[in-house]
């Protein structure tokens, strides 16, 4: 708890770049593809090659995965080369005893009430980056290799069949495939809840600007870097 | 026997025309998705190399695929493939029976050691020693690996022979087991379908004959050029699809009308076959053109994605039966809650914080 007493630029504009444009393409992708799986409108009267509407929401799916999949390659890209301190997960690592350590643990009791203090970071606390890597890192990981499984289904011999084809027979069989990409579809909306409400209580309870420092860049009311420190 | 004749010989002495027979070569090409060239080719292998011998075998399964295989479709074809493929033992049409029988395949895996083509029906039993398929007085299991031994190739034909089907559905009680798993040193085409398309065994054999090796295969083990696309791709409803008009009742116009069944849980989106292009009965129908939506029986646990009728599969979620949407929602709920719930801590534990930092 403290004052606004100073400000710390922490997510520079490709970070944020690529936050918004995952937020609207995640959304898009999951509401088309749940309209793929349960197509809800009623159907249009007249002569069939007059509509496309089935048609254009998988365009519309396919075309949002791929700049879903450019966008994580290009935030891929940024950690590793982007020399930006706050934007290469520097701190995260979970193969590491150490990680899992004091750190985390204080953090851990503090989301549990376990204990009092309310741990504050510039970048991201130890649990909210395992939350990233398990939903957006592993979940979107999934996502494109089975989706571009199922694309290359398209064009068998193609380029995304050739590629990625093998991960259908992992899971048996194409309609197991298109299953097991549904299910963990329902990760995004789980961590949206979970997301949203951790940023909106971080900014009530620490008053460190988190939420917009999402748009502006800057965080407040930091006192210390530890995760910077080592 | 006719140990040493042609297919062509055996064709002649059906009295079968050479008009036909060329129409059966080209039909063949095109199963096989070779170009026109190829068609001199067929013809003169038919005409030259000695036939196949098919040592045909049935485990665990129901003889629809015999039943599938005997009505092979085009009428030619009907009456070609019974001579053509040479079926020299086959437990349901052959006309002798038990010793007799088994001696007949004894001496064809000796005559023809590493040449004739064993084609398998159904699968394997492998709980309990094999008790659930006994043939001859030995397990299934046991006559199945004698007999491949010296095969040139085994043939896997139907779905319970290249995937399991409805035998190793859950909890596959007899321990079901296809093929692919009980023999791995033999080079073995799955044809999966419940029953396959009996053509798909003209095809083999005519390619095993004519190029001297089996045909290409896809990753899980069938022949491409009958399983290369899936029935969706071809199926001549597809712009219903595309437009978005689907059959939402089988008692409606639509259906009627002939749309997309996609929302009737075809499952045409997701099996690999050829019954959108070759057909069925004469090349008369096939279900989708029959107004049913496809259940997908060429495909790998079709028993375990079901219900039919359905786009979603049902899951076993906590021991209900749901899909994968409901756990979604089920997950999101406990997330909101969840969240709600901790947003109702965070407030005491600040009011208890202010209340201590007033009084100290």
């Amino acid at each position: 708890m403290g004052q606004l007493y100073e400000e710390h630029y922490v997510w520079r504009l490709p970070v944020r770049v690529y936050h918004w444009i995952n937020a609207i393409v995640m959304t898009s992708l999951f509401l088309t593809g749940l309209y793929i799986a349960t197509p809800i409108l009623s159907s249009p009267i007249g002569e069939a090659s007059w509509y496309r509407s089935m048609a254009w929401v998988r365009y519309i799916h396919f075309g949002s995965a791929f700049l879903f999949l450019a966008n994580f390659l290009f935030r891929l890209y940024w950690a590793i080369n982007g020399g930006d301190p706050y934007g290469k997960f520097v701190g995260f690592k979970p193969w590491s005893p150490i990680w899992w350590g004091q750190p985390f643990k204080d953090q851990m009791a503090s989301y549990l009430f376990i204990k009092r203090e309310e741990p504050n970071y510039c970048g991201h606390n130890p649990v909210a980056a395992l939350s990233y890597f398990l939903f957006v890192f592993c979940g979107s990981f999934f996502m494109v290799i089975t989706g571009l499984a199922m694309y290359g289904e398209n064009n068998p011999g193609g380029f995304n069949d050739t590629l990625f084809g093998w991960v259908m027979p992992i899971f048996g069989s194409s309609a197991q495939l298109h299953h097991i990409h549904h299910l963990v579809a329902w990760i995004f909306p789980v961590f949206f809840i979970l997301h949203l409400y951790a940023v909106l209580r971080h900014d009530i309870v620490d008053r460190s600007s988190v939420t917009s420092s999402m748009v502006t860049g800057y965080k407040h009311n930091v006192e210390e870097c530890p995760e910077l420190a080592e | 026997m006719a140990e040493q004749k042609t297919f062509m010989d055996v064709f002649e002495a059906r009295g079968v025309k050479r008009r036909d027979f060329m129409k059966f070569c080209s039909l063949m090409s095109v199963y096989l998705g070779v170009s026109a060239s190829m068609v001199p080719r067929i013809v003169k292998a038919m005409e030259t190399k000695p036939r196949i011998p098919v040592i045909w075998l049935h485990g665990l399964e129901c003889t629809c695929c015999s039943e599938s295989f005997i009505r092979s479709s085009h009428p030619i074809v009907a009456d070609i493939v019974l001579n053509m493929i040479s079926l020299d033992y086959d437990e349901t049409l052959s006309a002798a029976a038990g010793h007799q029988l088994e001696e007949v395949r004894k001496r064809i895996m000796k005559e023809y050691k590493g040449q004739y083509i064993l084609a398998v029906e159904g699968n394997v039993p492998t709980k309990d020693n094999g008790v659930y398929c006994m043939v001859g007085g030995d397990s299934f299991e046991n006559v199945l690996r004698e007999t491949a031994k010296d095969a040139y190739a085994v043939i896997s034909w139907g779905s319970c022979a290249s995937f399991g089907c409805v035998q190793n559905a859950k909890p596959n009680p007899t321990g079901a087991t296809p093929i692919h798993k009980i023999i791995k040193d033999k080079p073995i085409i799955n044809v999966p379908g419940c029953p396959p398309i009996a053509e798909v065994m003209t095809g083999v054999i005519t390619h095993v004959l004519t190029f001297g090796e089996i045909p290409e295969l896809d990753r899980l083990g069938r022949p491409k050029s009958f399983y290369g696309t899936k029935i969706h791709d071809k199926c001549y409803r597809r712009p219903f699809f595309d437009a978005g008009m689907f059959v939402e009742d089988f008692d409606s116009d639509a259906a009627k009308k002939g749309w997309c069944l996609y929302k009737m849980g075809c499952k045409g989106p997701t099996t690999y076959n050829a019954c959108s292009k070759i057909g069925w009965n004469e090349g008369t129908s096939f279900p989708i053109a029959s107004g049913h939506p496809c259940i997908g029986c060429s495909e790998p646990n079709f028993w375990d994605n079901g219900p039919f009728y359905s786009r979603l599969a049902n899951v076993d979620f906590l021991g209900t039966d749901s899909n994968a949407d409901t756990i979604g929602k089920v997950a999101v709920g406990a997330a909101a809650v969840g969240a709600a719930a901790h947003a109702v801590g965070t407030a005491l534990k600040k009011s208890s914080v202010n209340e201590n930092r007033e009084e100290g």
